[in-house]
């Protein structure tokens, strides 16, 4: 089980390593001294996460179980998804403290509004996710037309969203459903995607992205641009379609493909189309890459950061529901120091904290360094005190990394 | 004759490709006030930062020699123990301490290990009473007018005890009062036997002032001469002298029907409120290149960028575009037609560590987008190829880095994201500064181009020969206002040049 969970790993950082060869046009690196640097720095991040993964799994042997998996299928899925609204923001250059909060506020809300006030859970849901677009939208839009740092801005929300999150849960434990029955809110994290399902969807996926390559492929033949091998084209495909089998496979050891990481797949699908084939998402890296050049290219700099704020309060939402279906009640706790999680998982996947570079695929991958770090963590049961230290110093050596990456 | 407190001989100063300075050979005589004059880019600064150590000894050819002994500045330190002192046209004091924190800052007096502010001050103000200044030295800079911090500046590199003070255009933040002001000061500073190099474009400060004139061009020292005697006409003659060569190789096309017009334009800048820009008008017709001249800090690039929507308040006037009035954003102005290529295209024009496809594309992209929403690649890279081709972009591809690129082929990326976006008035600011000759003349054909398909074009330039050369009409700005506008054949550089400096002659034409 360990020898197959670390072929995974490598399998998955590698594909990390060549990512620049995405469909269409993505941003070549200057001379090969500087692919080098990346190269080694994604090299370091994968070597990190193979260490996490063997070092966990003789620390804690039921850490490779497919039980523990599937746990971990679900904290990275929650994890990865507020990261990718995050990558949307770090990329303009922009800063958001306040998620954490919000995942605990508009999860309590939703809570509320299912538990005590009885309302069909998708409705309260819907309300919550509209209400948290709104407040962010709010936050984007005072710090682009107050000119007030997105650092501070968002610090106050950390505050301000805590204690609405407590004021309305008043400071108790609000189950998202009637113990022992279900609804849309507690089938987020409990429902399984049947085990023939599970494989047909993994048909889907692969023989898509299979399709999607190709296209890339010939169109960029056709173009006459540069391509790479065939064979390297085939053998990423062959990778992905590897890569996602074995994990259908693993899960469905267990109960089957979670929900979350399902509503993952999409999200990263979504932010990935967003952000490499629309003009919002050229917009969010010229943005980050040099504001002022944005500005008299053309681009509309406000209304682009506020629409970065404003699908950020959708993803808070989302997130909010997974986590809090998660833990099965909204509490005080959930979602405390979420956003460093999410920040690290950004600055570890390679995305600029100057803005104008960072990759879906980077995300991922820093997600999962930061979910198994967590889920080993716990396993072991290390104590509070040790994880708060452990996931402090590690989102200080990923900037520390960012920044001697920029100065070099 | 006594030897002179410095001699330079011989000084040429390369970067890269481009000769900044040549063969510069000029003496300054103890206690004399000697003027530099010579248009923008010239090679005033270059010969500043050259004497000052800015640029060091040994990254330059030729020497200097301080009252007949070499020396070799390592760095600008070393040029002020020599008693050496430069007052940059930028300030450099810290608005938020006295003004007798910042004349002494670095160099505190000492009172056992701790600073000893009382000195600071009692000394400060000494200084202050003897130029006659009325400026309290514990006040804040930050609460003084540009003038007085000018002056303060002046003090300050004053108490380092200089002998050789380098001014660098001291008075273009002055008001009349504050110039005659420091007008005074220089003469007491000459009678104490300190000797001044004075920077201005105001001829007539020049004529007041100096001994004698140093004319700088191309690089070159043009002549010394004594001041006693000197008209301005003498100067800007010498400052200009030139032909204008196939360089410019302008086809005129007949002008069409108005497409910018710009009445009694006044703007106001954000943040100190200084009013820029004020009674500006003059229109540009289709098929048309408008040049803007005028001296550094005449408004020109503000104009531009005013009118793109992306500086300043309008406090008064109107600007319509093809009858319609026209203040709109940046992104609103590229809809209507309008585009601007910056003078400062790393910070205004590039996403530096993007390539060229992603650069060019930038400002157009609403062009390629599919019915869904997403951009259609295909669309998209068969555009930027073609423009890639056309403008003859020296790069491997479309996916190269624009950072890596050179001068010329960054500003080609800038004028090609430019030109994808269909533009009806397209303007200029500098758009050859720092690059090469070969790339210039595309440029310039580059704007034959589009005059011939019925766009305006407004050309802003600090060259004048550029100007001539390619504009069919031409306005200098003189401190923020329309000094003159000159059709091609009524243009002469002397008339372009008085007009620059504010001087209103008989052939001017309104």
């Amino acid at each position: 089980m360990t020898k197959v969970e670390t072929t995974a790993a490598t399998a998955k950082g590698a594909g990390t390593v060549n990512e620049p060869v995405t469909p269409g046009r993505a941003p070549v690196e200057p001379g090969p001294r500087r692919v080098a640097r990346v190269a080694w720095r994604d090299f370091s991040m994968l070597i990190a996460l193979v260490a996490i993964f063997v070092f966990f799994s003789i620390a804690s042997p039921t850490f490779v179980s497919a039980r523990n998996l599937s746990n971990l299928a679900v904290e990275l899925s929650i994890t990865a998804v507020l990261a990718l609204g995050m990558l949307m923001i770090i990329v303009t250059s922009q800063m958001d403290l306040s998620v954490g909060s919000g995942v605990g506020l508009f999860g309590g809300l939703a809570a509320v509004l299912t538990f005590e006030q009885q309302w069909p859970a998708p409705a309260a849901m819907a309300l919550s996710l509209v209400v948290a677009i709104g407040v962010w939208t709010m936050m984007g839009a005072i710090i682009v037309k107050q000119r007030v740092p997105a650092f501070i801005i968002t610090l106050a929300g950390l505050l301000v969203f805590k204690g609405l999150h407590w004021l309305v849960i008043h400071n108790e434990t609000i189950p998202i459903a009637v113990p022992g029955q279900e609804n849309a809110y507690s089938l987020l994290t409990t429902y399984f995607v049947p085990k023939l399902a599970g494989y047909v969807l993994a048909g889907v996926v692969v023989g898509s992205v299979a399709w999607m390559r190709i296209a890339a492929r010939r169109e960029r033949l056709a173009l006459g641009l540069d391509v790479e091998p065939a064979a390297d084209t085939y053998a990423r495909v062959f990778l992905v379609g590897q890569l996602v089998f074995l994990f259908v496979i693993l899960c469905n050891q267990y109960r089957g493909v979670p929900l979350p990481a399902v509503i993952l797949g999409v999200t990263a699908f979504v932010v990935w189309v967003v952000t490499q084939h629309t003009r919002f998402g050229r917009y969010l890296y010229a943005i980050g890459g040099n504001e002022e050049a944005a500005r008299i290219s053309g681009i509309a700099v406000d209304r682009v950061v506020i629409g970065a704020f404003a699908a950020m309060g959708g993803i808070v939402a989302l997130t909010g529901f997974m986590q809090t279906a998660y833990s099965g009640a909204s509490t005080t706790t959930v979602g405390s120091l979420m956003e460093l999680d999410a920040i690290a998982a950004c600055v570890i996947g390679g995305t600029s904290l100057r803005g104008g570079r960072g990759t879906v695929t980077g995300v991922l991958f820093g997600a999962l360094i930061m979910a198994s770090l967590l889920n080993g963590m716990t396993l072991m049961a290390v104590s509070p005190e040790i994880k708060l230290i452990a996931r402090g110093l590690v989102l200080a050596v990923a900037v520390w990394m960012d920044v001697r990456l920029a100065r070099s | 004759m006594s030897t002179p407190i410095l001699q330079a001989e011989k000084i040429t100063k390369r970067f890269g490709a481009v000769t900044a300075l040549r063969d510069v050979t000029f003496d300054l005589r103890a206690g004399e006030i000697h003027a530099l004059c010579g248009e923008n880019g010239a090679g005033k600064s270059t010969l500043i930062k050259t004497l000052s150590g800015i640029h060091p000894a040994g990254s330059y050819d030729g020497r200097l020699l301080m009252e007949g002994k070499p020396v070799a500045f390592k760095s600008t330190k070393d040029a002020e123990a020599h008693g050496l002192a430069v007052i940059y046209q930028e300030l450099a004091m810290v608005p938020e301490m006295s003004v007798a924190e910042n004349i002494f800052l670095g160099q505190e007096p000492m009172k056992r290990g701790l600073v000893d502010w009382l000195t600071v001050v009692e000394r400060a103000k000494q200084l202050l009473q003897r130029f006659k200044l009325d400026i309290d030295p514990e006040a804040r800079v930050g609460e003084l007018g540009v003038g007085q911090q000018q002056l303060v500046e002046i003090v300050k590199a004053l108490s380092k005890r200089s002998r050789l003070l380098i001014l660098d255009e001291p008075t273009a933040a002055l008001s009349d009062t504050e110039v005659g002001i420091l007008l005074d000061i220089l003469r007491g500073l000459r009678a104490d036997g300190v000797t001044c190099v004075y920077i201005s474009h105001r001829l007539e400060e020049v004529l007041a002032i100096s001994d004698r004139v140093t004319v700088l061009r191309d690089g070159q020292t043009i002549e010394t001469l004594e001041t006693a005697g000197l008209t301005q006409a003498d100067i800007i003659r010498r400052m200009v002298g030139r032909e204008i060569t196939e360089l410019f190789p302008r086809r005129a096309t007949a002008p069409g029907e108005p497409m910018l017009t710009v009445k009694g334009l006044a703007v106001r800048r954000p943040g100190d409120g200084k009013q820029v820009l004020h009674d500006v008008t003059f229109d540009v017709r289709s098929g048309e290149v408008l040049g803007i001249g005028g001296l550094m800090g005449a408004g020109r690039t503000e104009l531009l960028m005013h009118l793109f929507g992306a500086f300043g308040k309008r406090t008064a006037g109107s600007v319509t575009l093809r009858g319609t009035p026209l203040a709109d954003p940046p992104h609103r102005a590229i809809e209507r037609g309008l585009v601007l290529v910056s003078e400062d295209r790393k910070r205004y024009g590039l996403i530096l560590d993007r390539d060229i496809g992603f650069n060019m594309s930038l400002s157009s992209l609403r062009a390629v987008v599919g019915p869904a929403g997403l951009i259609r690649e295909d669309a998209e890279v068969k555009r930027n190829q073609a423009m890639f081709k056309s403008l003859r972009v020296k790069a491997p591809d479309l996916d190269t880095v624009v950072g890596g690129l050179s001068g010329g082929n960054q500003q080609k990326v800038v004028l090609g994201k430019a030109l994808l976006t269909q533009p009806k008035v397209i303007f200029l600011d500098e758009p050859t500064r720092g690059i090469d000759v070969g790339a210039k003349v595309e440029v310039y054909e580059l704007v034959n181009q589009l005059t011939a398909a019925g766009q305006a074009v407004v050309l802003v330039s600090s060259e004048l020969p550029e100007l001539m050369g390619m504009s069919d009409r031409i306005a200098m700005l003189h401190e923020g206002t329309v000094g003159g506008i000159f059709t091609r054949a009524e243009a002469t550089a002397e008339k372009l040049m008085a007009a620059a400096l504010g001087h209103t002659s008989d052939e001017r034409v309104a």
